[in-house]
């Protein structure tokens, strides 16, 4: 079953290629990194499918909704997720507990359910007794796992997570691996971090310059050289013979 | 970092425990009461009034100095001012002085009883605008963040060399990281807009924080308004 479908999908900034004909599929429950150096149009991808960029309607499928068709975006932070590079930009509520609250109160969800799933989000995350705590006292990795759940309270069906390990200490990271690996649902993971790529994903999309230039499976495409130095990459350590 | 408004933790008090709304709206019904003031005896008994909420909000006297000290000196140009210039110049200066900090002492109550968000969100229950209470919090919340970067180019500067002062170098970078920082956030601001949107924020302002009103807490509202409105009553006679 598909959970996301992406046809030939194209964004300009001002004039500039961003996204050029990039197409791809991925299924539900799958876990896909979406690779390349900086630059690469990772965030501008996630920024088009989760509808916060405008765009051409029928270049992308997200659960069935069109992010590119306005009726359709109202609706679509039910289907689909983002946590973003920089938790602080993601933390704007006074606490916590009202920043996971915050997505299920919008798309109408009584106080009691809202509380229920927060309760629930922040459990998953590993804060259960964060609810009161104020977002800027949160430490990094805390601040990651808090944007976390407010988004997992939302209780979408794709999670977009871009540049999850960034700016977390070597224990943050690996907690934070092992907290992305039980999250249910479809993931699509924009990262640097390859290591972390071998470590959840089965898949590996390389995006460099806005073209798709390879898909398949994690442990080929990264062990691959040509193409990791081709597109500013490195083959991770671990595969390293 | 310490923010003027923060005061963590919040001593349990009588007043700490007051609803914020009843004990918000009381707050505007005393600072509305008070400016009405003009005679001295009266705007002095709101000084008494505020100083002894001082005590029952049982405010570490450390945080609240400084803070009385900044109500202190924007009243004080009156009081030193008005003596010579009006007739009962005096008693109209330490009217307006007393006034200032009695109004000074209501403020620090009502920030240092309870958390700034639970004072809005009560704020919001009063009617007032949702979408005036969301910016506020967002303000309040990002002015931290403000604080930290505004440090961190601080330190940036200083440790390539660079010392202020009055020269035209001085005033270009001081320039330069006023329009970064200008920058910054407004890219910041486009970065969470974009995190609300994708949380299907729709102008909304929505808090988990609950209320709940005892009778004791209405008493409290009835006391501090028949206390105020005795006050202006004295005052008119």
């Amino acid at each position: 079953m598909t959970a996301l479908r992406v046809t030939n999908l194209t964004h300009r900034y001002a004039g500039r290629l961003a996204l050029d004909n990039v197409s791809f599929v991925v299924e539900v429950n799958e876990c896909v990194a979406i690779v390349g150096p900086n630059g690469a149009g990772k965030t501008t991808l996630f920024l088009r499918l989760c509808g916060v960029l405008a765009g051409t309607p029928g270049q992308a499928s997200v659960n069935g909704h069109d992010p590119a068709d306005p009726k359709e975006r109202k609706r679509l932070p039910e289907s689909v997720g983002i946590v973003f590079q920089n938790p602080d930009d993601q933390l704007f509520s006074p606490t916590v507990a009202d920043d996971v609250a915050f997505g299920p109160l919008n798309l109408g969800a009584s106080e009691a359910e809202a509380r229920t799933r927060v309760d629930d989000a922040l459990r998953a995350v590993g804060l259960p007794d964060a609810g009161d705590r104020v977002p800027f006292q949160l430490s990094g990795g805390e601040k990651r796992r808090a944007a976390i759940a407010g988004v997992l309270a939302m209780r979408p069906a794709v999670l977009l997570l871009d540049e999850p390990s960034m700016f977390l200490d070597p224990r943050g990271r690996r907690e934070l691996i092992g907290l992305i690996r039980e999250l249910p649902g479809t993931k699509l993971i924009a990262t640097h971090d390859l290591d972390m790529v071998l470590d959840l994903c089965s898949r590996v999309i390389v995006l460099d310059a806005g073209q798709l230039h390879a898909d398949g499976p994690a442990a080929t495409i990264l062990a691959d050289e040509p193409l990791m130095t081709r597109h500013g990459l490195e083959v991770p350590p671990r595969l390293k013979t | 970092m310490n923010l003027v408004l923060r005061h963590n933790p919040i001593p349990d008090s009588p007043l700490a425990r007051w609803d914020s709304r009843w004990k918000l709206a009381a707050f505007f019904f005393a600072v509305a009461a008070t400016t009405c003031l003009n005679r001295l005896e009266p705007a002095a008994a709101a000084l008494g009034f505020g100083l002894v909420l001082l005590v029952l909000a049982r405010l570490p006297v450390s945080w609240l100095k400084v803070r009385l000290a900044a109500f202190a000196f924007a009243a004080l140009p009156f009081a030193i001012i008005l003596p010579f210039t009006l007739d009962d110049g005096l008693a109209i200066g330490l009217a307006v002085l007393a006034r200032g900090l009695a109004i000074g002492c209501f403020v620090l109550v009502l920030i240092g009883t309870a958390p700034l968000h639970v004072t809005f969100a009560a704020a919001h229950r009063l009617k007032l605008p949702g979408l005036l209470v969301l910016l506020t919090l967002l303000a309040y919340r990002y002015a931290f963040l403000l604080f930290d970067e505004s440090r961190r180019l601080r330190v940036a500067l200083r440790v390539r060399g660079f010392r202020s002062a009055a020269t035209r170098h001085g005033y270009r970078t001081l320039g330069h990281a006023i329009g970064a920082g200008l920058v910054r956030g407004a890219d910041r601001s486009e970065r969470v807009a974009e995190a609300m949107r994708c949380r299907g924020f729709d102008g909304r302002f929505h808090t988990l924080q609950a209320f709940a009103a005892r009778p004791r807490d209405v008493v409290f509202f009835l006391l501090a308004l028949a206390a105020f409105a005795g006050l202006v009553a004295w005052d008119r006679l």
